[in-house]
């Protein structure tokens, strides 16, 4: 999806015969959310998902807690389980091996990659990940996280974070997210996004928000999102 | 120079991150430190940050060097931090009581992991005893124990700020719950919020022409006599004693009638909030106290609260086994009420265990 | 010019020093306090010195002076250095000190090339704490530890300090061994050690090698001859690593 400053929006990718995208960006952005709504969004339509736990910096702070009760959705997930990682958590830099090879598995296949411009570079570990034409890395945007809130800081990070396929406006405050903070926030991402020519693919609301939140306020379709973290964050 | 917070408003962080932007609204010049989990991001932040600001850092060896690193730069007169846990806590116990002894504004960072030994990386309450009293020393040291991200940064721009008033050594003691947590707080420029910047001066470097314009300093140490060293003590002591009304903080609701006393600090304190409003609901008259600092004591206000209530009962409840049970009985020694505990070493508590642990002993 | 009997640098009220009769720190700590004058840094100089005999300068110059702990003179200096690097900045230390309890800090500020100056006097032994064994002990001396002389198989070998500093410095670090018996080298050799950390090129470092009569328990002659017939070939005195090259240190 391509938003122009007119505001009309366009599909630009191809029909793709599976979904591959990877998540990146701020530490705290909502990386691990959208990857996790964005694989059970692909199984809910009955589709088959592989989700990749690629967060070598901050492994099991997201994604471990979350494995089992993700797999029982009929996913299939990637990533170190919490015996596995015994004793290892002082470095975190760990990979499950089977995550190198997730691109040559059947299906959708969604990345949770590790934070900034290191965790960006994560996607070099996996095969074929430079040659895909499937793959789509998407940046994943909170203007209320102080790195990126501001245009000029929003602009600086995703210039730093190398490859970005498209964005995600994913602006909250945790529990005191009011429909003011998502405005403000998705207003200035696409704006940024604009001046960077890079699409926005979708603006995050928590769908306690549905109904309340206007989806013709900008020319960006809504995903209603369910926040997991909470649960794997103790 | 660059503005570190443009605008007052609120945002969504990490407690990690949240230390790194507090240390460069307070002013900090430098960070030293050694990776330890669970306080990296503190690093991380301040590394990505601090070069936009001006502002230093140096990876050393050890902790034993990030800690007697930041006490040379504040010799130096330069606003130094560091920012460790665990075993790394353990190591900086020897520049800890150096800067105890030289009176060295060093603030410092901890960040509760599990214990004893490497023990877990993530959380527990179980550096109590050695934040407070560790190292060779009286414990003469300012420790906050935050709950929120909010006191997270309040408390680190406050802690540069008591370390230069009164040259003691200061710790933010939090935990790797507190550290990877994401909640919303306001940051704001703490002189824009009439909060004044302590002025830092070095104790060496000095300007002036030795022998004309000043003598040289010699910063002493180490004593050749017991009686010295005693007159330095107890000069230490009572310096310290001094100023403890002035540090002492603390948080107390619903004691006014309560039957049991849910004592608890840092983050357990959240527990214990929703655990005596729960209670209470039921009708069961709990209440709240919880010291902010550790280091000094609130022991007149607990006992006030002891006394004020007529409670029966005082419920300690941490994530250590016990260390925050003999801090409190050295400090309210003399109390007849009943002290139970609920020891959790090394995980978390959530309202029902107090709740649950209430009802048991009610 | 005619140097003074006692240099400027030095602080009256401290005289007569502590150190026993017949130690070489005295020396060295002389053409310190020379070298100190003839450089006009005085005034930007924090002198920091560690735990042991090294201790008795805590107060030995008119220069800020900071006591440390045992083996942790170089972080502190490093933090000096690293807030104010218009100061400059001397660590003075012995062997026990840089090269056993300190050495991961020794070794670490050398591959970052900190730009501080550090002096280390060797003396073979523990002097302060009563003559153990150190680091650079000779084989086969005795000491309070190894009372039947120091057995490289259970102890290994005196550490050459100077030798693996320069292999770990890059360029622009400044590492010699000079000894109390060649005054005028090591007078030299300490000029260049802050000449280096002035010019801000690098990490600078002098092994010194030192005599300890009192717990060598050796006459004047003794002491002399130990210094010179076993010390040094052992630890080769001269410059190992200079950016001023041959020459040019004059």
């Amino acid at each position: 999806m391509v938003c122009r400053s007119n505001g009309r929006c366009q599909d630009t990718q191809p029909v793709s015969a599976r979904v591959v995208e990877a998540y990146i960006g701020e530490y705290a952005s909502g990386k691990s959310e959208m990857a996790i709504n964005r694989a059970l969004e692909l199984k809910s339509q009955g589709r088959q998902v592989t989700l990749v736990d690629l967060d070598t910096v901050e492994p099991f702070y997201t994604l471990r807690p979350l494995k089992e009760f993700l797999e029982q959705q009929g996913l299939t997930v990637i990533g170190l389980s919490k015996p596995d990682s015994f004793g290892l958590g002082e470095t975190g830099a760990m990979l499950a091996p089977a995550a190198r090879w997730a691109l040559r598995r059947e299906g959708d296949v969604i990345f949770d990659v590790g934070y900034g411009v290191y965790g960006a570079r994560t996607l070099n570990l996996v095969e074929d990940a430079e040659s895909s034409a499937e793959l789509r890395v998407i940046a994943v945007i909170n203007y209320s996280r102080p790195m990126t809130g501001s245009k000029a800081r929003i602009i600086e990070y995703i210039k730093e974070l190398g490859r970005v396929d498209a964005l995600v406006a994913n602006t909250h405050l945790g529990d005191e997210t009011t429909l003011e903070i998502i405005e403000e926030g998705t207003r200035i991402i696409i704006e940024c996004a604009e001046e960077m020519g890079i699409p926005v693919d979708y603006i995050a609301v928590d769908k306690k928000f549905s109904g309340k939140w206007n989806p013709d306020l900008f020319p960006v379709p809504v995903k209603w999102i369910t926040r997991y973290m909470p649960a794997a964050m103790w | 120079m660059l503005k570190v917070v443009e605008e007052t408003k609120k945002a969504f962080l990490t407690g990690n991150e949240t230390i790194a932007w507090a240390a460069l609204a307070a002013g900090a010049d430098i960070m030293f430190g050694y990776p330890i989990t669970p306080q990296n991001e503190v690093m991380h932040y301040w590394t990505r940050l601090a070069p936009k600001y001006g502002r230093d850092f140096l990876q050393t060896e050890d902790e034993i060097s990030a800690g007697f690193t930041v006490c040379g730069a504040v010799q130096a007169g330069k606003k130094a931090f560091t920012a460790t846990a665990g075993p790394g806590n353990v190591l900086m116990q020897e520049p800890f009581g150096m800067a105890e002894a030289m009176r060295l504004p060093i603030f410092a960072v901890i960040q509760q992991r599990g214990g004893p030994s490497s023990g877990t990386v993530v959380y527990s309450q179980q550096e109590v005893a050695l934040t407070t009293y560790g190292g060779n020393g009286e414990g003469f040291r300012i420790v906050y124990s935050t709950a929120t991200h909010q006191e997270i940064y309040d408390y680190t721009i406050k802690g540069f700020n008591v370390a230069w008033k009164y040259r003691w050594p200061t710790f933010l003691l939090g935990d790797g719950y507190q550290a990877k947590m994401r909640e919303p707080l306001e940051m704001y420029d703490p002189e824009e919020r009439g909060i004044k910047l302590e002025p830092t001066y070095p104790l060496v470097g000095l300007p002036g022409k030795i022998g004309e314009d000043r003598e040289p300093q010699h910063l002493c140490n180490i004593y050749s006599l017991e009686e010295e060293l005693y007159d330095v003590v107890t000069r230490l002591a009572a310096e310290y004693e001094k100023i403890v009304p002035e540090l002492i903080e603390w948080q107390e609701h619903s004691c006014e009638d309560a039957d049991i006393i849910i004592l608890t600090h840092g983050i357990v304190s959240r527990a214990a909030d929703d655990a005596v409003k729960a209670l209470r609901a039921q009708g069961i008259k709990a209440g709240y106290f919880r010291p902010i600092t550790l280091r000094p004591y609130p022991a007149q206000q607990l006992r006030e609260a002891i006394a004020k209530s007529g409670a029966k009962k005082l419920l300690i409840a941490e994530s250590s086994y016990g260390q925050f049970e003999r801090l409190t009985k050295q400090e309210i020694y003399g109390e007849t009420i009943k002290i139970e505990t609920l020891y959790m070493p090394g995980v978390g508590i959530v309202d029902y265990d107090i709740i649950n642990k209430v009802k048991s002993v009610l | 010019m005619i140097t003074p009997a006692i240099p400027k640098s030095w602080y009256l009220p401290s005289k007569p020093h502590k150190f026993c009769p017949g130690c070489g720190h005295g020396i060295v700590l002389k053409a310190l306090g020379e070298v100190i004058d003839e450089l006009e840094i005085q005034d930007k100089t924090v002198f920091g010195c560690d735990i042991g005999c090294s201790l008795l300068s805590w107060n030995f110059f008119a220069c800020d002076s900071t006591q440390t702990h045992h083996g942790r003179t170089t972080p502190v200096m490093v933090g000096i250095k690293r807030a104010r690097p218009e100061l400059i900045t001397i660590g003075y230390m012995g062997d026990g000190g840089g090269y056993s309890i300190g050495s991961q800090h020794l070794l670490n500020s050398a591959v970052r090339n900190e730009k501080v100056t550090l002096i280390l006097v060797n003396n073979t032994n523990y002097g302060m704490t009563g003559g153990q064994m150190a680091p650079t002990t000779l084989p086969g001396q005795k000491t309070e530890t190894t009372p039947y002389g120091r057995d490289p198989e259970k102890t290994g070998y005196p550490t050459k300090g100077p030798e693996f500093l320069a292999e770990l410095t890059p360029e622009g670090a400044y590492i010699a061994r000079a000894t109390v018996s060649k005054y005028k080298q090591l007078k030299r050799f300490l000029k260049n050690a802050l000449r280096n950390q002035m010019e801000g090129n690098g990490f600078s470092f002098v092994e010194v090698l030192s005599t300890c009569p009192t717990n060598w328990r050796t006459n004047a002659q003794q002491t002399w001859h130990f210094l010179e017939e076993e010390m040094e070939p052992v630890f080769p005195v001269g410059e190992l690593k200079s950016p001023f090259g041959k020459g040019g240190d004059k």
